[in-house]
């Protein structure tokens, strides 16, 4: 997709360009989820919430007042994320505090577990995917070690007897297929909590 | 910007100022952004699955093993398509449709919206109805609509879907719903953008 400068996305906006507002959805929604992905801790119908209750604010900003310069429109949709994010745990943590601990721990149900962190559950039948299709037993190891252990490279490859390039290469095959496995399943959240997963 | 650069971020040892300016560059660059956010998900991923066991991350492989499970479920599959197809309805109006005539858009409406800590579902009357679903959609896509009824017990059960809808504004999808098809009880519109990674929206609603 071609980058649209928000100096011209801001105008047409303003102007009532309906279009526009299709672009600035399209153009800003992949980072608004990087950045709200961080701040959720998980939690995929939050991350929704917030990347759309941005768009929402950025665009109702522009089509009212705009905003002071049109030239930092990422910056200014990038705050308004962080502040929603920050908004929202403040609120959780507010709920937290209101709620009886001990009824909390006599309703405790393992099945909400399942819910809490469904939207992990893509990612994670993904991963199944890749480790039974990774031919090396040492590409499956160096994985745990690089992501779920936060080793440094140069410590594993020492340990592992690898060159960093043989790393680096089989670290990129696996994103890759990573990547390959979720466009090629593109499976729906409910989808997955029906396969039991 | 660079695969190291990912890496650090999405481990989180850039600084807070590295950070933001890490965020922006995101906002502006989307495809950049999704290979960000396949590396977040590459790692949630990897923290879900070891999250029992780290036993897959140091199995041998047994490639027949999957082959012949592979092979099961395949055969799985095609009994229970033949079996279903069987059972299909083939005189039924639908139960869900796109909305194309003037009185369908004239007539009963409902608005679904998601409304974080709401603990309310609207309540769809009898009737066909026209159903207006409000979110951001991209009218560059299509979207695919799924009925589900929500058993008590959990299960879900698709009651039909629809392919290739067009949004009727940035900020609108429209279905229409015979509703004197559905038994009473809880639904949802399960929303998907095609041809994306994106996952489903799903707005509930009760008969």
């Amino acid at each position: 997709m071609d980058f649209v400068p928000g100096g011209e996305l801001s105008r047409r906006i303003r102007e009532g360009d309906v279009s526009a507002e299709s672009e600035l959805i399209r153009q800003f929604e992949p980072g608004l989820r990087v950045l709200l992905r961080r701040r959720t801790g998980g939690d995929y119908g939050l991350l929704q919430d917030l990347v759309q209750e941005t768009l929402l604010v950025v665009i109702q900003r522009l089509r009212g007042s705009g905003i002071d310069d049109p030239q930092k429109l990422a910056a200014f949709a990038a705050q308004t994320a962080r502040n929603l994010a920050i908004a929202s745990l403040r609120k959780a943590e507010r709920q937290r505090t209101d709620v009886d601990s001990e009824a909390t721990e006599r309703n405790a149900d393992p099945a909400q577990d399942v819910e809490g962190v469904a939207a992990d559950l893509e990612a994670a039948l993904a991963v199944r995917a890749l480790l039974r299709e990774l031919p090396q037993p040492r590409d499956r190891l160096m994985l745990k070690r690089f992501y779920l252990d936060d080793h440094d490279k140069e410590i594993i490859c020492q340990e592992m007897d690898l060159t960093e390039a043989a790393f680096n290469q089989a670290l990129s095959r696996a994103r890759r297929r990573f990547r390959q496995i979720l466009e090629e399943r593109g499976f729906a959240k409910r989808d997955l909590l029906s396969l039991g997963l | 910007m660079n695969q190291e650069l990912i890496e650090q971020y999405v481990a989180g040892s850039l600084s807070e100022a590295e950070s933001q300016a890490f965020e922006e560059y995101c906002l502006a660059n989307p495809e950049f952004a999704r290979q960000v956010e396949y590396e977040q998900r590459l790692r949630a991923g990897i923290i879900h699955v070891a999250r029992g066991s780290t036993a897959e991350f140091v199995r041998s492989n047994h490639p027949m093993r999957w082959n012949m499970a592979a092979a099961a479920g395949v055969v799985l599959a095609l009994i229970s398509i033949f079996y279903i197809w069987n059972r299909l309805p083939t005189h039924r109006p639908p139960v869900m449709a796109a909305v194309t005539t003037e009185d369908q858009r004239n007539g009963a409406e409902m608005r679904l919206a998601l409304v974080r800590g709401s603990d309310t579902a609207p309540n769809l009357q009898s009737g066909i109805v026209r159903v207006e679903i409000v979110g951001l959609f991209d009218a560059g896509f299509h979207y695919s609509v799924a009925l589900d009824r929500l058993e008590k017990n959990k299960k879900v059960d698709t009651v039909a879907t629809l392919y290739s809808q067009h949004p009727t504004s940035p900020t609108t999808l429209e279905v229409v719903i015979d509703s004197d098809q559905l038994r009473p009880g809880a639904y949802s519109l399960r929303v998907r953008k095609q041809a994306s990674d994106e996952e489903s929206l799903d707005f509930g609603f009760v008969k």
